[in-house]
């Protein structure tokens, strides 16, 4: 049985998918020094959080069922300390947690949990939505998860209410076992979250130096407009769930729309930052009074305010040009799409016959 | 309807078509005879033009020179035109032009055309059956197919068709740069292609070497079939004759400078409307190449701003021939360009004139 | 010996694809009242027109060869009256004219009369840029005004425009040779009359009148509206190099501009726009003047050709209402999202098809006795796939050399 189990739990849209690559890439050089990230057949721990968490989430609950078991069985082959990540877990129920904590006993149980200011970790909830077949405008969804009882207010909060998460997953462990790592604001030198979530697994940085470049990378505020519209168009049609992953999440938004730097990123409405504030105090004074280790600064989770010069790019209110541009772009991949793909029929009879002929001239 | 009156300047223009058809090279510009109707219409400037030019480069017999006035220009482009000055200004349709205005490439239009129905006419030359042996090592040509075809044909007529139990599959090729040239040529002489430039811009764009010319994806595909081990990377085409089996050299097929290929491109096209796919192919390779073969020329190269990029293709393709392992004979590095001399891209001028060489030269 | 021929030889958009559908479908009923039709498949007078023009079209000339002779020996073989009508004719030169007079008896006797349709210019002008723009053009609207207004029609876009819109153009090579009674002009009728109309011109323009014939309900050829064309025309120019014209035209031509944009409603419609009506009336009534002088048979009204009075709503397509285009945009990714899963999933279905066939195949090559064969045959008969793969076998066992 491993000695320590540090459990990465989120929150969404911190970062998690980069830190889950890097260790993922530096998987053997940490073996060396005892830390195991320990990773199934599917290349990442979302079934076994899935397992643990039983949502739906798109027909793929059966496809995990045993994963968790079958995670905990890895991490008790394992020696030293074992690191296990999925943002998802965030929203695990105390029954939940405490099935996890359970399972992995009797080895020393650390939960860590990354960080960001709500500022920016509102528009980045919303176009995780949108990549995931959401509708709703953003003016929308900023009001309603104002309203924690709404159904909206309810699933954003249960993965990003820092004190909701902190409260179930902490239950059962002293505080210096529980690790907030902050997100640094923009401007930090590259590489620093990484660095701060080492120093939470008690990991010399040096032990895992392949960088990753995957980032979960974001759309700006015409390039949303035009996803959202397409997903109302699409809300009659029965365009399954794995089509919608390979070809709008993938292709579309991240092979496309995503290749280009961001031109009008989409941030808090201006007149939601008192809101945000009341949010950052209620956080600083839960983690604070908790005494939770903290890794960087709590003052990296204060709402920055934009420069008073700086123009707010309305993602529902967008320049229909701009909007246009952004579909014609997506269309022509999507057109070169289809022509790679041939004429299956036609494509496969060819191949048939050949297979005929090959037969015939044995 | 410019046979209807006879003015002067109709008068000027069947005196300019008399003295073209006798054999005249004055242009239309200097031209002050007069000459009687004998047609209902006058022919078109381009016609016109393409006789004075042919006029200027040899003796026309006499049905050529009804023949090229008969004419229409084949595909789409600019309608017949009537000769500045013969008429008036027409209410309806182009204007009128000086002939010497007409681009070369107006003129082809109507040339090619003409060459197209040359060669059509001329035939395919009967081919006796060759028997094929029972003992040949079998085999299958692949690659270069500038490189390959005319070896292909060769081993046909000595008895030695490709294919069979057990062939071994040749990857013939050469350097990549060259392999470009060859793969829009044996094109332009087959199946048809898109201009010279267009196509290498289209590679360059994709990023992707044209399927003839990427060894690497080649190979692979045969070892699919045949594995690994049946397959040859030919690089040295001197090695050719042994691994078929034959001793005798397998000669070189004809080569053809850049304005030959194209004006066997442009050919080709109105060929696609005299005789089927498999007859036209037949038609430019058997008929059409020889011709061409016998008029030098430079050659065509592939342009020296697409070498880097073209060495950066070559390499991969070198690594993974290399790391596949097919054995591999000649040099691998045989296939990273280098700088051959000859034109970037045909001209239109050259084009022309190689037409109207054709046309003139003395049937066989 | 045919003793009548009539050669409709234009022009493009006024309504020839209908008449070309109703004449295909009705070949007996026609034959039976001496009208004669000759065509093997509905495009066979296209091809003809090809192979006689010697016309490069996609590829498809490939199927053109000889095509017209074979047409002119059916025509010439046939008594009474035959029909050739294809809208590209128009663009023959005076000696392929002459070709496909003499080629169809016109020396010999045979009555040939040509017969044209034509549409006034104001709605011409707008449908000839949008059909260049379904077929991959990315000029703008103005440059193609710009263009076929140029006098000197050097530019492919102007010679092809007039080359099969220039009426008395087009009759000058056409109809050189033939007494203008035997000229029919027939005028598409102004929007907004009895939809019947233009047939009944054609019907009686072709003789066809008394005939019972069924008549399909009219296959428009379906239009875009200016955001829609806008759209194409900016895919054109985003996708055009990197599409073949095998993809192009299933994907752009067909799934979106025909099945997908012209399906839109409420977008403004393409016109002409309004300060080029008073060239287009002086081109218009040069053309009907040399008309009425030449006298030839006009059915319908050559008031028609007079057009429309200029939109007071103009929609400039190179300025469209940029959240029309957006919205235009999105339903057509839509269109092509949904096919670009069909085609996933087929790929999916096929390939598991296909191993199946690969296995049967295999299978009954392994134990070649007859009866075996005999099962593997009936099973795969019962499969789309496993007819064409059994098609394949079957080819590929009579080759006597596979080709090099």
């Amino acid at each position: 049985m491993a000695d320590v189990v540090y459990l990465h739990v989120g929150a969404p849209k911190t970062g998690t998918t980069y830190i889950q690559d890097r260790l993922a890439l530096n998987r053997t050089q940490l073996a060396r020094h005892d830390v195991r990230y320990p990773l199934g057949a599917r290349g990442d721990m979302f079934h076994a959080a899935l397992d643990l968490i039983e949502r739906p989430w798109g027909g793929m609950l059966p496809d995990a069922k045993g994963e968790w078991d079958a995670l905990v069985k890895r991490t008790r082959r394992a020696h030293g300390s074992v690191v296990i990540s999925h943002e998802i877990l965030a929203g695990a129920t105390g029954e939940q947690v405490e099935r996890a904590v359970a399972s992995l006993a009797p080895a020393e149980i650390h939960v860590v949990l990354t960080v960001r200011d709500i500022a920016r970790q509102v528009p980045a909830e919303w176009q995780e939505r949108l990549k995931h077949q959401g509708r709703m405008r953003y003016g929308k969804f900023v009001r309603r998860i104002q309203k924690p009882r709404s159904e909206i207010g309810r699933s954003f909060w249960q993965v990003q209410g820092v004190t909701q998460v902190l409260e179930r997953w902490s239950r059962q462990l002293p505080p210096e076992r529980v690790h907030v790592v902050t997100v640094p604001q923009p401007g930090a030198p590259h590489g620093e979250l990484w660095r701060r979530f080492c120093r939470a697994i008690d990991v010399d940085p040096d032990w895992a130096p392949l960088d990753s470049v995957r980032r979960n990378p974001s759309i700006g505020a015409p390039e949303s407009a035009m996803l959202r519209q397409l997903n109302d168009r699409l809300r009659r049609t029965r365009l399954e769930h794995a089509d919608y992953r390979t070809l709008v999440r993938h292709l579309i938004v991240h092979e496309t729309l995503a290749t280009e730097p961001v031109q009008q990123r989409i941030t808090l409405p201006p007149n939601h930052y008192e809101w945000a504030d009341e949010i950052f105090e209620s956080w600083r004074e839960w983690i604070v009074g908790s005494g939770v280790a903290v890794v960087g600064d709590v003052e990296d989770l204060r709402p920055v305010r934009p420069a008073p010069d700086a123009i707010w790019h309305d993602p529902d209110r967008t320049r229909p040009r701009q909007v246009a541009d952004a579909a014609l772009d997506a269309l022509v991949a999507m057109i070169e799409e289809a022509a790679r793909r041939d004429d299956p029929d036609e494509h496969l009879s060819v191949r048939v016959t050949k297979a005929a002929k090959r037969l015939r001239e044995r | 309807m410019s046979g209807d009156s006879e003015t002067p300047g109709i008068r000027r223009a069947w005196g300019w078509v008399a003295h073209l058809r006798a054999g005249g090279t004055t242009p239309w510009r200097d031209w002050v005879g007069e000459g009687v109707a004998y047609g209902r219409h006058l022919p078109g400037a381009q016609q016109l033009e393409l006789l004075r030019r042919l006029n200027e480069a040899g003796d026309v017999p006499a049905e050529l020179a009804t023949r090229v006035i008969e004419a229409s220009a084949p595909g789409r482009g600019r309608p017949d035109l009537e000769l500045v000055g013969s008429v008036d200004l027409p209410a309806f349709g182009p204007p009128p032009v000086d002939p010497a205005d007409l681009s070369a490439d107006e003129l082809l239009r109507v040339a090619t055309g003409l060459l197209a129905e040359d060669v059509h006419a001329a035939g395919l030359p009967e081919l006796a059956p060759v028997r094929p042996r029972p003992w040949r090592t079998r085999y299958r040509l692949l690659g270069d197919p500038m490189l390959a075809a005319s070896r292909r044909a060769e081993l046909v007529s000595r008895g030695r068709p490709p294919g069979g139990r057990n062939e071994l599959v040749l990857v013939l090729g050469t350097d990549v740069a060259q392999m470009m040239v060859d793969a829009w040529t044996a094109r332009s002489i087959g199946i048809g292609v898109s201009p010279w430039p267009e196509w290498v811009r289209k590679a360059r764009r994709l990023d992707t070497l044209p399927e003839r010319v990427d060894l690497a994806r080649q190979a692979r595909s045969a070892a699919e079939r045949v594995g690994v081990r049946r397959v040859r990377v030919v690089l040295d085409v001197d090695a050719l004759p042994r691994l078929v089996g034959v001793r005798r050299p397998l000669a070189a097929g004809p080569e053809i400078s850049a304005d030959a290929a194209e004006l066997a491109r442009r050919t080709g096209q109105v060929l696609a409307l005299l005789a089927t796919p498999v007859e036209r192919a037949a038609l430019l390779r058997e008929v059409l190449v020889p011709r061409l073969a016998e008029h030098p020329g430079p050659a065509l190269a592939l342009p020296r701003r697409h070498l880097e990029w073209a060495r950066g293709q070559a390499r991969t393709m070198r690594d993974e021939l290399v790391r596949a392992g097919y054995p591999v004979h000649g040099d691998p590095d045989g296939l990273l360009p280098v700088v051959r001399h000859g034109v970037s891209q045909p001209s239109d001028a050259g084009v022309l004139a190689l037409a109207l060489r054709l046309l003139l030269e003395k049937k066989k | 010996m045919s003793t009548r021929v009539l050669l409709h030889v234009g022009t493009p958009k006024t309504g020839t694809s209908y008449l070309q559908d109703v004449l295909f479908r009705n070949q007996r009923t026609l034959s039976a009242a001496g009208i004669h039709y000759p065509a093997d498949r509905f495009d066979a007078h296209f091809l003809a027109a090809l192979d006689l023009m010697r016309m490069p079209w996609g590829g498809l000339e490939n199927q053109a060869v000889g095509q017209w002779d074979k047409l002119a020996k059916q025509v010439r073989r046939n008594d009474g009256t035959s029909i050739i009508s294809h809208e590209i004719l128009a663009t023959a030169s005076r000696a392929q004219v002459g070709r496909a007079l003499t080629s169809l008896g016109h020396d010999d006797g045979t009555e040939i009369h040509v017969v044209i349709s034509v549409r006034d210019l104001v709605r011409q002008i707008p449908a000839e840029w949008q059909e260049n723009v379904k077929h991959r053009a990315s000029l703008s609207y103005r440059a193609f005004l710009d263009q076929i207004q140029d006098p000197r029609r050097e530019a492919r876009i102007s010679t092809w425009f007039w080359g099969v819109q220039e009426l008395p153009e087009i009759l000058d090579r056409w109809g050189d040779d033939l007494p203008p009674e035997r000229i029919h002009l027939v005028t598409v009728p102004p929007v907004g009359g009895p939809p019947e109309l233009l047939w009944k011109r054609f019907s009686t323009a072709f003789g066809l009148d008394g005939i019972d014939l069924t008549l399909e309900a009219e296959r428009t050829n379906p239009s875009l509206g200016v955001p829609e064309t806008a759209l194409v025309r900016r895919i054109n120019r985003a996708a055009n190099q990197e599409l073949e014209p095998r993809d192009y035209r299933p994907l752009v031509r067909e799934l979106l501009a025909h099945q997908t944009l012209s399906r839109r409603a409420g977008s403004p419609r393409l016109a002409l726009p309004p300060d080029l009506h008073p060239w287009v009336s002086d081109v218009t009534a040069s053309w009907v003047e040399e008309i009425e002088r030449r006298g030839y048979d006009v059915v319908g009204d050559l008031g028609d050709l007079a057009g429309a009075p200029p939109v007071t709503d103009y929609v400039d397509p190179d300025h469209p209402d940029e959240a029309q285009v957006a919205d235009a945009a999105v339903d057509a990714l839509k269109a092509v999202l949904l096919e670009g899963a069909r085609l996933q999933r087929r790929e999916g279905e096929l390939q598991a098809e296909l191993d199946q066939v690969y296995k049967a195949l295999e299978r009954s090559y392994l134990r070649p006795t007859y009866r075996w064969r005999e099962r593997t045959v009936r099973r795969l008969q019962h499969s789309e796939l496993g007819l064409r793969a059994l098609a394949a076998y079957r080819r590929a066992r009579g080759r006597s050399s596979p080709p090099a």
